[in-house]
């Protein structure tokens, strides 16, 4: 970076538009502002910081000329603008910032806006071309970060607080700048880029959230899974097999069976008939006992009829034979006469009495009636002999039908007996229907589970299946997350084999580097402070000031101002000497990129003796390729005698009052 | 006779109760009531010829007097047929008709009626011996029953002409 112009529009005491020329030249390469005490060096020094960051270091924030304010009416607005024009990267840049202020009804002036950047250069075919408001930031670092910005433009006035900013605690920011200054920083933005620390994304970091780290441990369940499914579907394939010869056991019991039952169904019509029979037989038996209690009715009743026939016909051929049957009155005995005559009167009433006629009569009558005459007795004996008669010779043959009878059915109770019994032989070879039927049922139903159990069986293995189908895809993405996660690693090795590598190099370009800048700064810094000091710079390029003892022992040292200010300085100008040697000496180390960079210097020379100023007059100018020199009247000769002809430029700066200075260009 | 109670006594008795207790699986009595028997006993006896004294051992089977009574006609029949046929008795018809149709009743019946007795418990012996002795199961008392009466039958019924039974009686009325 080289300046090549300032242009203050209202800039703190520098009242309306003011604008210096850097010079440029290569060998006049440095420009100088002189001016008493209040006059605007440290302002326009500033005038850089507010341009390129916005702020200033002074207590009063506000930049806006208050003499242009003092001359604003109320309500009315002006602004103030910083325009610094630059080279970098043999870019011409022009960055301009501004801010608007008005004053208010109370005559007081107050920002209006925030202040506003903007940064533009010009194209290659000459087109002006702005920066992008969200580039603006990265270009400003790229040309100078804040951080290095306080060496660069070097306020001298702060001595104490840079030497100890440069001895210790600075930020790891100053320490990158540093790097990147010294060209490193190619080497820093591609480890960023590699593995960066912090929130950004880096590649290995994006990496690493690409590698899926659980799908080993899922892989790992989904394979036991798979396992187990799988065994479980064998173990469930198998039972299934023995379900099929069970139930094909149990179907060959059910049609054998069935085959017994049909054949046992003539044996349910033989019960039936054995039960018919039994039927019969117990009817039969009912009846002949029937028969037989008539049978003996007719034998009480009849027999005596029967066994008395013969008698009966002997009997009354014998009285036949004899004159003994007469016709006498039947059923009158002579005790009934011998009474008749005792009464004195008969039945119909005719007195009977001694002698008369129907006294003879009936003594006549005696003759043919019992006991005189057997006649009538006869008589009735053969009217009961008739009687006895009756029906006896219908006895026999009933006798014998009945009997007959009772033998035909006793013989049939015995046919059917003998049924009965043969049926008995066959049912005998026969199982119960019944039981046949039960055992039947049994096994139906025994197959109907087993049925039942492999249909549940074929589900459950429908469910493992479409599950063992869900988890082995899921095993297949779980393999090709593997594949990722492989890949990934592959590339992670690589972006970090990548970044071991520039590390390597990296940290042996920095060391050498920062042992280069160490010599560079120890050079400078002896030439333009002499004593038996040194100073080191570690890694985080603090600065260790040490006191070179003869016998080897060093020790760290308390420094005096003047020592500071030549640390300060000789760490700028060794670290500008340093850019510079890179750009020129293009080495072919296409790792190291570099900028030549100005030095701006509000310097108290006066803190030097004149041994010293002289010194620096001769060295800086021959380090930092441009040098921005604000120095006090009363150094000013001084200054322009040691470096009479390195002065490319020369301004005075004058001072009109406390509110307004203006700068005037001298001739050199 | 045949006008107060009677009673079987001894050995009589005894067949008498065989004769008229149920027997087999149907409760059969060959004869329903003891006046049963005693109405037919002195018949067979007649016609067997069998007479038996009377056994004064222990024991008797009662008729009641109101049985005897219902009965008497059958009983007296029974009583002149065989005072009529029994010529061992008395040879004389005349006289056997006297002691059917003259005496009966009277005390010269005396020997008449332990004539009668005498038949009626041999007709009860016979009963006992064709019927009951040896029976062993309802089958053998019907059958025995059958064969005593195809025995009578066999015996007489050749003999006995029914037409002419009629016959004679008609001619005895007239």
């Amino acid at each position: 970076m080289l300046l090549k112009s300032l242009e203050l529009k209202d800039f703190r005491q520098f009242k309306g538009v003011q604008k210096v020329e850097f010079s440029t030249d290569l060998e006049k390469n440095v420009t100088i502002f002189m001016g008493g005490n209040g006059s605007g060096k440290t302002t326009i020094a500033q005038a850089f910081t507010w341009c390129l960051y916005g702020n200033t270091d002074f207590n009063d924030k506000e930049v806006f000329c208050k003499a242009t304010g003092a001359g604003l009416g109320a309500n009315e607005r002006d602004y103030v603008k910083v325009t610094v024009r630059l080279l970098h990267n043999d870019r011409e840049y022009t960055i301009r910032r501004e801010q608007a202020y008005k004053k208010d009804v109370n005559g007081i002036v107050k920002p209006a806006s925030q202040t506003t950047l903007s940064i533009s250069f010009k194209s290659e075919d000459g087109q002006t071309v702005f920066e992008k408001q969200t580039d603006i930031e990265g270009r400003i670092k790229e040309i100078l970060p804040i951080e290095l910005s306080h060496y660069f433009f070097f306020d001298g006035e702060r001595i104490d607080k840079m030497s100890k900013d440069i001895t210790k605690g600075k930020s790891p920011d100053f320490a990158e700048a540093v790097r990147n200054l010294l060209g490193l920083s190619a080497f820093i933005a591609a480890m960023d880029h590699l593995n960066g620390k912090g929130q950004r994304k880096s590649v290995i970091k994006s990496y690493n959230e690409e590698y899926d780290g659980s799908s080993d441990a899922e892989l790992i369940r989904i394979n036991n899974d798979i396992k187990m499914m799988e065994s479980e579907i064998l173990s469930i394939d198998e039972r299934i097999d023995e379900i099929d010869i069970e139930r094909e056991n149990a179907r060959e019991e059910i049609n054998r069976l069935k085959e017994q039952i049909r054949a046992n169904a003539e044996g349910e019509e033989l019960e039936k008939e054995r039960e018919q029979l039994l039927h019969s037989i117990s009817n039969r038996n009912d009846r002949i006992k029937d028969i037989k209690s008539l049978l003996i009715q007719r034998f009480n009743r009849e027999a005596p009829g029967f066994l008395s026939r013969k008698l009966i016909q002997d009997a009354l051929l014998g009285l036949s034979e004899s004159d003994n049957l007469d016709k006498g009155i039947p059923d009158i005995h002579a005790k009934t006469i011998e009474y008749l005559i005792n009464r004195g009167h008969c039945i119909c009433g005719t007195h009977i009495k001694d002698s008369n006629d129907a006294y003879k009569h009936l003594q006549d009558t005696l003759k043919y009636i019992p006991p005189q005459s057997v006649g009538s007795a006869i008589n009735n004996f053969t009217n009961e002999c008739e009687n006895r008669m009756n029906n006896s010779d219908l006895f026999f043959d009933s006798f014998i039908s009945q009997f007959k009878e009772i033998r035909t059915e006793e013989n049939n109770n015995i046919e059917d007996e003998e049924r009965i019994h043969q049926i008995d032989n066959i049912l005998k070879g026969l199982k119960h229907v019944g039981k046949l039927q039960e055992s039947l049922m049994r096994f139906e139903k025994l197959d109907r589970e087993l049925e039942d159990q492999s249909k549940k069986l074929l589900m459950k293995k429908g469910e493992i299946n479409s599950k063992l189908n869900r988890e082995s895809s899921l095993r297949k993405e779980m393999a090709l997350k593997d594949d990722n996660n492989r890949r990934i690693e592959t590339y992670k090795a690589y972006a970090l084999y990548m970044y071991n590598t520039l590390y390597e190099m990296y940290a042996k370009k920095e060391n050498e580097t920062r042992e280069k800048l160490q010599r560079a700064v120890n050079t400078i810094f002896k030439t333009i402070y002499n004593g038996g000091l040194s100073l080191s710079i570690d890694e985080q390029y603090d600065i260790q000031i040490t006191v070179m003892d003869y016998n080897g022992y060093s020790d760290k040292v308390e420094t005096s101002t003047a020592q500071s200010i030549s640390v300060i300085l000789s760490f700028i100008a060794g670290i500008i000497k340093l850019a510079k040697e890179s750009t020129a000496n293009d080495n072919g180390d296409e790792f190291l990129t570099s900028e030549p960079y100005p030095l701006v210097m509000d310097a108290p020379l006066s803190a030097f003796d004149k041994t010293r100023i002289k010194t620096v007059c001769e060295v800086l100018p021959n380090i930092a390729e441009q040098i921005i020199l604000f120095i006090k009247d009363t150094d000013g000769d001084i200054a322009t005698s040691y470096m009479e002809n390195k002065i490319g430029q020369k301004y005075v700066l004058d001072k009109h009052n406390e509110l307004e200075s203006y700068i005037v260009l001298e001739e050199v | 006779m045949f006008d107060k109670e009677y009673a079987f006594r001894g050995k009589h008795a005894d067949m008498v109760t065989r004769l008229t207790t149920p027997f087999g699986r149907n409760n059969v009595k060959l004869f329903e009531r003891v006046i049963d028997a005693y109405i037919m006993a002195p018949l067979v006896g007649f016609l067997y010829s069998k007479k038996a004294d009377l056994d004064k051992s222990e024991g008797d089977k009662k008729i009641f007097l109101e049985q005897i009574s219902k009965n008497e006609k059958t009983l007296w029949l029974t009583y002149r047929l065989i005072m009529l046929l029994d010529a061992k008795h008395a040879p004389d018809l005349e006289e056997r008709i006297d002691k059917a149709f003259r005496h009966y009743g009277s005390d010269k019946a005396f020997t008449d009626e332990s004539l009668f007795e005498e038949y009626v418990r041999g007709g009860i012996e016979v009963l006992h011996e064709k019927l009951i002795e040896s029976s062993k199961k309802e089958e053998d008392y019907l059958e025995n029953l059958f064969n005593f009466i195809d025995d009578i039958n066999n015996r007489y019924s050749k003999e006995v002409d029914i037409d002419s039974i009629y016959d004679l009686c008609r001619t005895a009325r007239t």
